[in-house]
């Protein structure tokens, strides 16, 4: 019966019931927007990174991650068909990376030389296309692909020669000389200073360290697949003797970016509920004064206060719920469009951006979750605030209100 | 009275003497061992195997000296670092890398750092001090070692001297005037490494140890060992052999 009133009620007066529920409606949307816009820019960022380099998830030698020495090289060949079997992984780049001393004339520049598969390391980080000048390498080259920094800290241009020194695996003595067969820009101003890639079997020659890798990085499928495969390979290989490591664990710095990041939009939160609370209020208490004649006239006639107030609460919720509901259902258009057609910045901005290597796009994320926890706060809210209603309903003297 | 006085002023210095004139002083047991091992040239080739506690490795080394002043050494095996030869001259070392047709002038700064992944350092391999002139040298005692009577001798680097050791503690054979074993300290007097000298037989007419070994204090399986395969003293040797031009192509 209680319900039944309350659902006639909120019927009977269309325009109020549409006022409280778009205030509703556009807190949701506005929360469920900007929460969905600041992940995408996170998941964008992140994406970039990874994909530069990196790899959502990487397989070292344990140990390796911490103390970052070429004698923690492990044997390729046994690890790589384990590895490439497990289910969400795409592509296995093997990589035998160090420090080496790069010359030319009389000027020299510490360099990481990362031995790959050219062809494979294509498939994730899609290096042939960051090539500004020359060709790509391949397998059997004894050829250098380098970062246009170091290139131009060098003095060196296509076709010269560049001389590598460091200390090989366990200690050998690691000289060579390589002509430079491509330059590559790199966004990230770190990658593009110091970057010089060599084909894995030249490089396995050049430290010492014949079948040997010091990394294998994964190219999954997306961010979904890491969690399943981690466990998966933490399961298949022997933990004792390799160690494997997700995109959080490899960076740590960007997580705590993003995680400082998400800490400040708290207070960015904080301060949006409060609007969007105040705003609901108002058309509560709007709804509660305006009515007020009515609640009197109906305790007067007997209804039982708490039947009232139960009655009132219930009014709001509906309320809550319907504009929640719009909310969620509004926001998910919205939100999908600019997933597909991204906010992107032009000028000062982008190119700043760019210097640190990330696209000066901001698309949004679209995930249920996030309409659904913002529709839910929202909804609480409004419970909590339909509370005013039953507080002044208690105190409410009958004679005083129908004669206000 | 006064007789007895000036017998005990001067019986210290009495003393003294006699101990001087029984045994050949710290500085002198050192030049003769110095002397011993280096000749007033040398020729000598080298195994040198490193020694890790997962694994070794193997390298095979020819070596020429003159005096303190000159030596050139060069790497015979494996054959990727086949032909890198590292010269000394007086006071400049330089490396020649053939592998990238360079000669890098070593800087001082590089002198403590290992070896071809050794546990010697490049100041091992070139010796650029003198344990003669570069230290201060006093006898604490003797001591057997192997069956043999030694001189322990402590050694102090001179205040100027090319030295990165706060003290050196040396035992030398009084017969043959061996080095059988040398500590290293650094500065706070923390034992850094052990050099032994073993095997000793007669070598290019001389009697040495023909075994080095070097046994960093602080890393556990960690050895380098230095054996002397043949090893010619006193061979005449030009100082124009000891040139930046020759080191490329010497064999």
């Amino acid at each position: 019966m209680l319900f039944k009133m309350a659902w006639r009620n909120i019927w009977r007066n269309r325009r109020r019931t549409f006022i409280t529920a778009a205030s509703i409606l556009f807190a949701v949307l506005f929360a469920s927007f900007m929460d969905s816009l600041q992940r995408g820019a996170w998941d964008n960022m992140i994406n970039n990174v990874v994909n530069y380099y990196f790899g959502y998830v990487q397989v070292h030698q344990d140990g390796y991650w911490e103390e970052q020495s070429i004698d923690k090289a492990f044997p390729l060949a046994d690890s790589l068909e384990q590895v490439s079997a497990v289910e969400g992984v795409e592509a296995v780049l093997p990589r035998l990376e160090s420090f080496a001393l790069a010359a030319a004339g009389e000027t020299t520049s510490g360099v990481l030389v990362a031995g790959i598969l050219p062809n494979v390391e294509n498939k994730m980080t899609d290096l042939e296309n960051r090539l500004v000048e020359g060709e790509y390498l391949t397998e059997g080259d004894e050829a250098v692909l380098v970062a246009s920094g170091v290139a131009e800290k060098l003095g060196l241009s296509l076709g010269d020669t560049l001389v590598l020194i460091s200390q090989g695996y366990r200690g050998v003595n690691a000289a060579g000389k390589y002509p430079i067969k491509g330059i590559a820009k790199f966004g990230s101003p770190d990658l593009n200073k110091q970057m010089v890639y060599l084909p894995l079997p030249a490089a396995q020659y050049f430290y010492g360290a014949p079948g040997l890798a010091t990394s294998l990085a994964l190219k999954l499928g997306g961010q979904e697949d890491i969690k399943p495969v981690v466990a998966a390979l933490r399961t298949q290989l022997d933990t004792s003797a390799y160690e494997v490591m997700d995109w959080e664990e490899l960076l740590p710095d960007l997580v705590q970016a993003r995680e400082l990041d998400t800490a400040g939009n708290v207070i960015v939160y904080f301060i949006l509920y409060m609007i969007i609370a105040f705003g609901i209020f108002g058309t509560i208490l709007m709804m509660s004064k305006e009515r007020e004649y009515e609640f009197g006239v109906l305790i007067s006639i007997g209804l039982q206060r708490w039947q009232l107030a139960l009655s009132v609460w219930v009014e709001v919720i509906l309320l809550g719920v319907l504009g929640a509901l719009f909310g969620i259902l509004l926001s998910m258009p919205i939100v999908y469009y600019f997933k597909v057609n991204p906010i992107r910045f032009g000028g000062e901005m982008a190119s700043s951006l760019e210097k640190f290597g990330f696209e000066p796009i901001f698309p949004a994320t679209f995930d249920m979750q996030i309409f659904m926890t913002q529709a839910l706060y929202v909804f609480i809210l409004t419970a909590v605030l339909a509370l005013y209603p039953i507080f002044k309903i208690r105190k409410l003297q009958p004679v005083q209100a129908m004669r206000g | 009275m006064k007789r007895i006085l000036l017998l005990l002023f001067l019986l210290p210095f009495i003393n003294g003497t006699l101990i001087a004139y029984n045994d050949p002083t710290a500085k002198e047991i050192i030049q003769k061992a110095d002397e011993k091992m280096r000749g007033e040239s040398n020729i000598a080739t080298i195994k040198m195997t490193i020694i890790r506690p997962t694994w070794e490795r193997e390298m095979t080394l020819k070596s020429w000296a003159k005096g303190t002043e000159y030596s050139l050494t060069l790497v015979t095996a494996p054959a990727r670092d086949k032909g890198t030869a590292f010269l000394k001259r007086e006071k400049e070392i330089w490396n020649w890398q053939p592998t990238i047709d360079r000669t890098i002038k070593m800087p001082p700064s590089m002198m403590m750092q290992s070896w071809m992944g050794s546990d010697f350092t490049n100041d091992d391999l070139v010796r650029e001090s003198s344990i003669v002139t570069d230290y201060e040298h006093e006898l604490l005692g003797t001591e057997t070692l192997e069956d043999r009577a030694c001189y322990k001798i402590k050694m102090i680097p001179k205040p100027d001297a090319p030295v990165v050791w706060g003290e050196i503690i040396i035992w030398v054979s009084k017969d043959e005037y061996l080095q059988l074993k040398s500590e290293f300290y650094d500065e706070d007097g923390y034992l850094v490494q052990t050099i032994y000298g073993k095997q000793v037989k007669e070598m290019g007419g001389r009697v040495i140890p023909s075994v080095l070994e070097v046994v960093p204090a602080d890393e556990e399986g960690h050895k380098t060992r230095l054996e002397y395969l043949s090893l010619d003293f006193n061979e005449p040797i030009q100082p124009s052999f000891f040139s930046i031009q020759n080191m490329k192509r010497v064999k």
